[in-house]
């Protein structure tokens, strides 16, 4: 591999890198926020996330992603390649972090809800300063797993014309006509990225021991 | 004094209460005045609804009938029957403190920080305020040394401890407590009483659920029985444990090892 290969490996493990950290943050946040509002129950909104969250996860990444970037512009939207990419990544892992987070409040604790709501916090300083703090900690296992599940999964973008590490190996041994290489260093980088993770929930496990009371 | 008078002294003002769960009645027109200063006792047998009634003092237990006053504050709902929106419902709350049976203590929380959560969270006191006030609670129950520990490496009597000190950082009206010591090791109880009676002293206002018959009558003011939640006794402790007026009460203070005059 020349230095121009490098290049292109690189260029497609930040294009990899920076379009499922975007989508990461927004599923993760928009999980958290649809299982708040799934808390709530309100009649008509609930049935539509359930069945959000059902075609969501049903969905191959592929295909939603396609379906994203074709149908945009009949709905009057320009969307380019990356942003695209990132709805559709977007889509697919908030539904399953939607899941993740209802079932960390389902299992919350409610004597220590109610010893917060004692001392005179309201619901939502409860919420932010109790449970939220606990729940990411319970919660980061399932998280990280849909996370790299997220990472392994975004090659399928590549299929909107984005170039991503996947799709920048195919590129090289176009020109250089061994694939090998550039596919060895692509795996290598998508353990890395993986591995960060990992690491990160090992951090979130010693924490976890304080919870076990 | 009139009536209403007296009540809007009281720490603690209980009218008409009832509440049921599902079709079974758990407490039937509960009356009862805790005045500022005074220790109350509730006694009586498991199910007769001690924890809901200390439950409703605070609004965790929301009853269906009567009215609670916190310091002349209704809790809950406003006189006309509109109900508490949950900010102004957290403010009266706050004029309560609670320990739990279970201590729940918040375990991602170390000891100074769960003692310091709700003054700066919910009074907005500066950090500084916050962590004097709390060393100093935390001296009281003899828990300097573990302020920097989490729950989990504690007893249950310091974790109780650390409960009382909790409550008691937000400067409440009156301390509500739920059979404290019920799930400590015996040898643990004593430690927990100690500081509730250390509280007594200095005249704190307390409604307590206890099975410790001889810490309630050496520290109780008032002595409540409930059965099937109804109050069908109450007295001074002395009265109390010595001439109760039921035969309810005699049989259940023979099995509860009446305890000798202090
Ligand atoms: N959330 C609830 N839902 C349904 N029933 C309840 C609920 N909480 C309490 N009860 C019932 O109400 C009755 C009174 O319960 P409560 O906990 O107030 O009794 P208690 O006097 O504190 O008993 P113990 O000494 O066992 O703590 C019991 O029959 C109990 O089963
Ligand atoms: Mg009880």
């Amino acid at each position: 591999m020349n230095a121009s290969a490098w290049h292109m490996l690189l260029e497609g493990a930040w294009t990899t890198l920076w379009i499922s950290a975007v989508s990461i943050a927004i599923g993760v946040m928009a999980g958290l926020v649809i299982a708040l509002i799934r808390l709530a129950r309100i009649p008509i909104v609930d049935q539509l996330l359930v069945l959000y969250i059902s075609v969501a996860r049903a969905t191959p990444l592929v295909t939603l992603a396609l379906f994203i970037f074709l149908s945009a512009p009949d709905l009057g939207l320009d969307l380019n390649r990356s942003v695209a990419g990132i709805l559709a990544l977007s889509l697919n892992t908030t539904a399953f972090n939607a899941e993740i987070w209802r079932s960390a409040f389902r299992n919350f604790s409610r004597e220590q809800s109610e010893a917060a709501m004692a001392t005179g916090m309201t619901p939502w300083i409860t919420f932010r300063r109790i449970m939220l703090p606990q729940m990411v900690i319970t919660s980061l296992p399932g998280l990280v797993n849909e996370m790299s599940f997220l990472i392994k999964g975004s090659p399928a973008i590549a299929v909107i014309g984005i170039v991503d590490l996947t799709r920048v190996t195919n590129r090289i041994s176009a020109v250089t006509y061994e694939p090998l290489p550039p596919i060895l260093v692509a795996g290598a980088l998508y353990m890395a990225i993986i591995g960060c993770l990992v690491w990160l929930q090992r951090l979130a496990e010693r924490r976890a021991n304080r919870l076990a009371t | 004094m009139s009536e209403a008078n007296t009540s809007e002294m009281a720490a603690v003002s209980i009218r008409h209460l009832s509440k049921s769960f599902d079709d079974v009645e758990v407490l039937r027109d509960v009356e009862l005045e805790v005045k500022t200063g005074e220790v109350v006792t509730i006694i009586g047998s498991s199910g007769s609804g001690k924890s809901t009634l200390l439950r409703c003092i605070n609004w965790l237990e929301k009853p269906d009938r009567g009215s609670i006053h916190i310091a002349g504050q209704r809790i809950g709902i406003h006189e006309d029957g509109r109900p508490m929106p949950v900010r102004e419902l957290a403010k009266v709350r706050a004029k309560t403190g609670m320990v739990f049976q279970g201590f729940n203590l918040w375990p991602h929380l170390n000891v100074l920080h769960n003692v310091t959560e709700a003054p700066i969270h919910v009074q907005g006191a500066s950090k500084r305020e916050a962590e004097e006030r709390a060393m100093a609670l935390l001296e009281k129950v003899g828990m300097v040394d573990k302020r920097d520990s989490y729950p989990n490496t504690l007893s249950g009597g310091q974790k109780q401890r650390v409960a009382i000190a909790r409550a008691l950082a937000m400067q409440p009206e009156v301390m509500l407590f739920d059979e404290p010591t019920s799930a400590l090791d015996p040898e643990l109880v004593g430690e927990v009483l100690a500081v509730i009676k250390d509280l007594s002293a200095e005249g704190y206002t307390m409604v307590m659920v206890t099975h410790e018959m001889a810490f309630a009558r050496a520290v109780s003011d008032q002595v409540v029985f409930l059965e099937k939640g109804l109050i069908i006794e109450r007295a001074d402790p002395e009265t109390f444990f010595t001439t109760p007026k039921t035969d309810r009460v005699r049989k259940f203070l023979e099995n509860h090892d009446t305890p000798s005059p202090a």
